[in-house]
């Protein structure tokens, strides 16, 4: 429980380096049992062909690929990655003999003697709804962010085993993301506190809850009380002020805090231009265009699965309308990956570019009240633009054309992410007055209907900051400013001040060092509680399970001081209070004709209800005159970025194993921070892969590894923040990567007084040191066999056919006898114009499948666990590729190699087209996954323990596991099954009620999570089913398939799994680089947009 | 005899140490006797009465002697009254305290075994049955596709078939080897499906 690391901000942060086993070389360590130590274990024995394709910079520019001849950080001698993990993760002699041994006994004992007995224990009071063995599901709103998104918790035998979204839900749409998925993780996470403590010097002594009551309730009595919590839109914050009221405080005692900035400066700018504080809520259904200002919004918006679902819904040819996405950007999002044209501008000159549209904009003769105020704001600024075209290396002519495509069709302009600088908020007024300019608003942005509201105030931080000092005693709940803030704010000495510190977490976290008492709170899916995320739409979240460690509800805490006061509130605990609460509901949707405890159980049982709130539309003010941009939009030179990771969030995701396995969806580093640098300004500084790069501003440095990444602009140094914990406890423990947030000075945003995280000048240095990143896309390479993706214009697309049917293969194969045959034939479709790579569905596949988390070094081995990988593939130009996303899981071959290779039939063929695989047959010999050419069998190389994180081999804790899939041991091959427990479960139902199983009644967990519906699934055999027509349509091709309209057949591997290729919407222009950087040869693939071309058609 | 040596240190953690002297001299014997592929010394080691291989009338000591003859055979209650989810779930499902107390509340309440499960009950603790019926992790069995009548595409199994003449055993034991072959056998008879994944995955 003590906590004795404090926050040293000093030191330079430093990426943790491996270290060899002290008191061995590698020579010295004697046979390895698990694998070569002598050579680089991974040496590439193919030569690389190529091709329009490519993985990694180093591809197209083997010379900034990881000098091996460095040397290693840690040790001193020379390594190879897979040498070095080994190093670490290889078990000694010593080690092996006792493994030995143990497993001699235990396997001579299995061999003899009965199993052990296993216990039967049934319930002493069967609940009237639950049997063993049937999942109970129960309607919530996720806890993970701000978002509000609907869940619906699959329970069994009480205990949670996996999160879907609530399909009724409006804002989440049968989708969560991957951070929802993880949540789970969170709840069983070993490492949370399991009793309330006060801090005794360096210690902590663990009291009972009774007597924190007495002790804490007496102490905060007649003392000035804060509290300082994170985001939430509902009634959680109106709850706390009525404590603070109780206590003597007000409202304006209540906090709250985001490291998410877009929340308050997208409300703020609103607030600016229109007075009234919201976030617009999109439609892009009935959009065409959307233009980007280094928007992230399918990755770390605002709300991401709802603009997901609505980007899936624009950028479709299911509708006939193909939406085009154009993006301005710095970083290379995975928002951006998705774009159509994608125009790279130098960090922090996206104001620039609001500037220029708005310019474009104006000359065009915009309607709205804003075109006039932007002619002012353009004439103020005109010494910016003269220069800004040259500045950020877009012609005219583009923004000219975007303005003209902007003002023909129903479109809207999305800014800003959380790579936050010191004009952020700036830039989203000016995607205000844009988007009023091209008449957005009621369109396709609502603001006087359903608007979305913000879960924090705007000012809350500067107000704590300037106000701290005066409190006897603050509480923070489920926030961890010490960790996501700068140290340069000085927050860490502000805190100190405070006599009385109260930290609520249900995960440790670093404010624990600095509070004088701890209190372990309940987990989002153990709590009472609502979200009001759209103006007139309630998210009811109730509890799923009792309470995993001995927690309890924060806001009950609070209920119980107040009680020892005898300042009671007339409630008996938090869910009364919602109960109290939700009566307004039951007004706004004018539910009559019941009563309200009906009522009530109808909400929860629905997950939301609400009635969307309509005001009339906000009028314009005059802000021509406080419009300014301030100097870092022109700055030049390197400058750094500090965005949110997509997936740790602000840091509180860093805990969570599922999260960091993941990997990041660009660079597909997993556990790890890294550096991120254009290719070609690595190589001219003279940088290789995995460097460790002394990073330095203003404030501070600190040591990093670099990742040469595509699409980067050449200027733009990107960490992302989220890694690099300093707690004694959790995942972060491992010293998983670095916080940049070091690097970050004191400077505030000039409207919301936020830290900003981006636009720093930044130095770099090697310091002749290398570290392997861990990235996975090299781990399951398929060679030269680029063919794997394919790719259409619009123009193609629109006259695309195929005379051939993809299953029209030439086959020597036996026919199955006509009893074997089966109604079904299981099979997926992936579109690949939809999937963005967020990650949601390996999160999924892991959470659904009791799939390990490996760990660093087994990553660096090639040995990571995932069932379905994510793939990126790179295009054209290095400093603006073209990106695909293609997710890669069993491809259930009907031809597969794998099967024909398995010495004792552990995998064989299905009727129903499934590629079984028998976990209790399988004796190890791993052909299998030597056959498959698309590298989706995974081995278990151990049998994962839980308990040891970082960057050690992970566990599962047995009660998150999921009860209907076995969990597989070390020595067992095992790979995507199709999800077969759910087709079993929905072929049973439908037996059950004599019918067949109906199109939807049975989703992959991939496919039922995908925020942006790319997977598809289904029975083959109908010919109605989504995935039969999308398997017929001419996008559809098999995965090294060939084309067998031209009679190529590729593998005649003949998955069951089929993907849709990606249709690119653009028509090309000049972007004013034209023949600057280094162009990849393109042939087979399409122009990059760097690539200048006559436009092929008008606009 | 080095690594034998080894084999007995770590051997230490595993098993306790009185039954340390036993190990060192059952090992050797052990190695030997695999060595020289023999079973007997296997036998003679772990050898216990009434134990077969296939488990086949495994007839364990559950903690208070409940009679399937007297419930099911004498008073004839059906089996599904107390095994409730057989029809509807994976697991048919060991009543539950409450589905006890719902006769024994009245019936016999003056014997010590009836006592015991009142008292259990009135303490909110779970009766720990021994699982006589137990298959390996790794296969999922499905009552109810078992159970369930032909117009729910299920076989329309008696019970008995599996679990052997229940109601006539005082205290209950497999009647089944359980065992891969004997389902494949019955699932070859009746047609029923036999590809790996019906039960593995």
């Amino acid at each position: 429980m003590t906590t004795e690391n404090s926050i040293d901000t000093t030191e330079p942060n430093r990426q943790t380096p491996i270290t060899a086993i002290p008191g061995f070389t590698m020579t010295d360590r004697g046979p390895e049992i698990f694998g070569p130590v002598d050579g680089p274990l991974e040496t590439p024995v193919k030569v690389i062909e190529k091709g329009h394709l490519y993985m990694s910079a180093e591809e197209v520019m083997p010379n900034i690929d990881s000098d091996h001849s460095r040397r290693d950080s840690a040790s001193d001698f020379t390594v190879s990655a897979g040498a070095e993990a080994l190093a670490k993760t290889a078990v000694d002699r010593r080690d092996f003999l006792r493994l030995f041994s143990a497993a001699a006994v235990a396997s001579s004992a299995a061999a003899c003697v009965r199993r052990p007995l296993e216990k039967a224990i049934p319930y002493v009071n069967q609940p009237v709804d639950q049997a063993v063995g049937v999942a109970t599901h129960y309607a919530s709103t996720c806890g993970e962010c701000a978002s509000g998104c609907g869940i619906t918790v699959k329970t069994s035998s009480g205990l949670p085993i996996k999160i879907e979204g609530n399909a009724e839900h409006p804002l989440s749409q049968g989708s969560t993301c991957a951070v929802g998925q993880a949540s789970l993780q969170g709840l069983f996470h070993p490492d949370r506190r399991t009793a309330p403590g006060f801090r005794n010097g360096d210690t902590i002594s663990t009291y009972a809850w009774d007597d924190v009551y007495e002790v804490l309730g007496k102490q905060i009595t007649g003392k000035k009380v804060a509290i300082f919590t994170n985001g939430s839109t509902g009634s959680r914050n109106d709850f706390f002020t009525d404590v603070l009221t109780k206590l003597g405080g007000s409202t304006s005692d209540l906090y709250t805090y985001e490291s998410n900035s877009l929340y308050s400066s997208v409300s703020e700018a609103h607030k600016i231009v229109f007075g009234v504080e919201c976030l617009p809520r999109p439609d892009m259904r009935v959009a065409q265009v959307i233009v980007g200002l280094g928007t992230d919004f399918l990755d770390v918006g605002t709300s991401p699965v709802f603009y997901a679902k609505n980007f899936a819904n624009f950028h479709t040819m299911n509708s006939g309308n193909f939406g085009k996405f154009i993006q301005f950007e710095s970083m290379m999002t995975q928002t951006g990956a998705k774009a159509d044209e994608r125009y790279v501008v130098p960090p922090s000159s996206e104001i620039v570019v609001a500037l220029l549209l708005m310019k474009s904009l104006v000359e065009k003769n915009a309607g709205g009240h804003a075109t006039a105020q932007a002619a002012k704001i353009v004439a103020a600024n005109a010494s910016i633009i003269t220069g800004g075209y040259d500045l950020v290396g877009v012609t005219k002519e583009v923004f000219d054309h975007t303005a003209e495509q902007l003002l023909k069709s129903p479109s809207m302009v999305l800014a800003g992410n959380t790579g936050f600088d010191e004009n952020a908020t700036m830039l989203q007024v000016a995607a205000v007055l844009i988007n009023d300019m091209i008449g957005a608003y009621g369109k396709t942005l609502y603001i006087d209907r359903g608007w979305m509201r913000s879960p924090v105030r705007s000012d809350d931080l500067p107000r704590f900051m300037t106000k701290a000092a005066s409190y006897d005693v603050v509480f923070f709940i489920d926030t961890n400013p010490v960790f996501s803030l700068p140290a340069s704010l000085g927050f860490v000495d502000l805190v100190k001040k405070i006599p009385l510190v109260v930290s609520m977490q249900s995960m440790p976290a670093e404010i624990d060092d600095l509070a004088h008492v701890i209190l372990p709170i309940n987990h989002s899916l153990e709590s009472w509680g609502d979200e009001h995320p759209v103006a007139g739409f309630w998210s009811a979240r109730q509890p799923v399970v009792r309470p995993v460690k001995d927690s309890r509800q924060a806001e009950d805490i609070f209920l119980w001081l107040l009680a020892i006061q005898k300042k009671s509130l007339p409630y008996a605990d938090y869910h009364a209070y919602l109960l109290d609460k939700w009566k307004a509901l039951m007004v706004l949707v004018d539910a009559k004709g019941v009563d309200y405890e009906t009522f009530v159980k109808a909400v929860l049982r629905r997950g939301f209800a609400g009635k969307l709130e309509t005001r009339p539309a906000p009028s314009m003010k005059e802000v021509s005159a406080s419009f300014k941009v301030g100097e870092s939009a022109t700055r030049k030179g390197l400058r750094l970025i500090a965005p949110l990771d997509p997936r740790l969030g602000d840091g509180r995701g860093a805990d969570k194993p599922i999260l960091q396995e993941i990997g990041d969806g660009m660079t597909t580093i997993a556990w790890d921070s890294w550096v991120g640098l254009n290719p070609n300004t690595a190589a001219k500084m003279g940088f290789k892969r995995n460097d460790l790069l002394l990073v330095e501003t203003a404030a501070g440095s600190l040591k990093v590894a670099l990742y040469p990444s595509p699409g980067l602009h050449p200027d733009a140094v990107v960490i992302n923040r989220g890694n690099g914990h300093a707690i004694t406890s959790g995942v972060a423990q491992g010293g998983v990567g670095v916080n940049p947030l070091v690097l970050c000075g004191t400077s505030l945003d000039a409207e919301i007084k936020t830290p900003i995280t981006a636009g720093f000048e930044v130095k770099l240095s090697r310091t002749g040191e290398i570290y392997h990143l861990a990235a996975m896309q090299k781990s399951h390479d398929i060679g030269n066999r680029t063919s794997i993706v394919k790719k259409y214009s619009l123009e193609e697309v629109k006259n695309l056919k195929r005379n051939r049917s993809l299953d029209d293969v030439p086959d020597l194969y036996p026919k199955l006898a006509a009893d074997e045959v089966s109604q079904y034939k299981w099979g997926m479709s992936v579109d690949l114009t939809k999937c963005s790579g967020c990650g949601a569905c390996m999160a999924a596949c892991a959470v659904e499948n009791n799939i390990p988390q490996a760990g660093r070094e087994q990553i660096l081995l090639g040995r990571e666990m995932h069932w379905v990988r994510l793939d990126r593939y790179f295009a054209g130009d290095l400093d603006n590729p073209q990106v695909t996303f293609q997710p890669m899981m069993c491809q259930q071959c009907n031809h597969a190699p794998c099967e024909a290779v398995c010495p004792v039939i552990a995998t064989s063929h299905d009727p129903e087209g499934l590629n079984a695989m028998t976990y209790n047959r399988c004796i190890g010999t791993r052909y299998c996954a030597n056959a498959c050419p698309y590298k989706v069998r995974r081995f278990n190389w151990w049998t994962h323990k839980w308990g040891v994180m970082g960057d050690r081999q992970q566990d599962r804790m047995p009660r998150a596991l999921n009860p209907e899939v076995t969990v597989r041991t070390r020595g067992v091959m095992e790979k995507c099954t199709f999800c077969v427990q759910r087709i079993r479960q929905a072929k049973y139902t439908a037996k059950e009620q004599g019918r067949l199983v109906r199109d939807g009644d049975v989703m992959t967990a991939c496919a039922q999570v995908c925020p942006s519906d790319a997977i598809t699934f289904g029975n083959l055999k109908d010919p109605g089913s989504r995935v039969a027509r999308e398997r017929a349509d001419a996008r559809s091709y098999l995965a090294l398939g060939g084309d067998p309209d031209k009679n190529e057949f590729g593998l005649k591997t003949l998955p069951n799994v089929s993907y849709m290729g990606i249709i690119a919407h653009r028509e090309p222009l000049g972007t004013g680089e034209e023949g600057e950087g280094q162009h990849h040869p393109a042939e087979g693939g399409h122009p990059a947009a760097g690539e200048a071309a006559p436009a092929a058609h008008g606009g | 005899m080095l690594i034998l040596n080894r084999l007995l240190s770590s051997g230490q953690s595993f098993i306790s140490s009185t039954a340390k002297k036993w190990l060192r001299i059952t090992l050797t014997v052990l190695v030997f006797s695999c060595l020289g592929n023999s079973g007997t010394a296997n036998a003679w080691w772990f050898w216990t009465p009434g134990d077969t291989v296939d488990n086949v009338g495994f007839k364990p000591e559950q903690p208070i002697p409940f009679s399937h003859k007297i419930h099911a055979g004498d008073r004839k209650i059906p089996c599904e009254y107390c095994h409730s989810s057989a029809r509807r779930s994976f697991s048919s499902g060991i009543p539950s305290g409450n589905t006890c107390m719902g006769c024994h509340k009245i019936i016999k309440t003056d014997s010590p075994h009836i006592k015991k499960i009142t008292a259990a009950y009135d303490n909110n603790q779970p009766m720990e049955w021994v699982k006589v019926h137990d298959l390996p992790d790794f296969v999922r069995f499905a009552h109810k596709r078992h159970v369930q009548g032909k117009e729910q595409g299920g076989a329309g199994l008696a019970c008995q078939e599996c679990h052997g003449k229940v109601e006539e055993m005082d205290v209950v034991e497999q009647g089944a080897p359980l065992q891969m072959g004997w389902c494949i056998g019955c699932h070859k008879d009746r047609k029923a499906p036999l590809d790996c994944l019906t039960c593995h995955y």
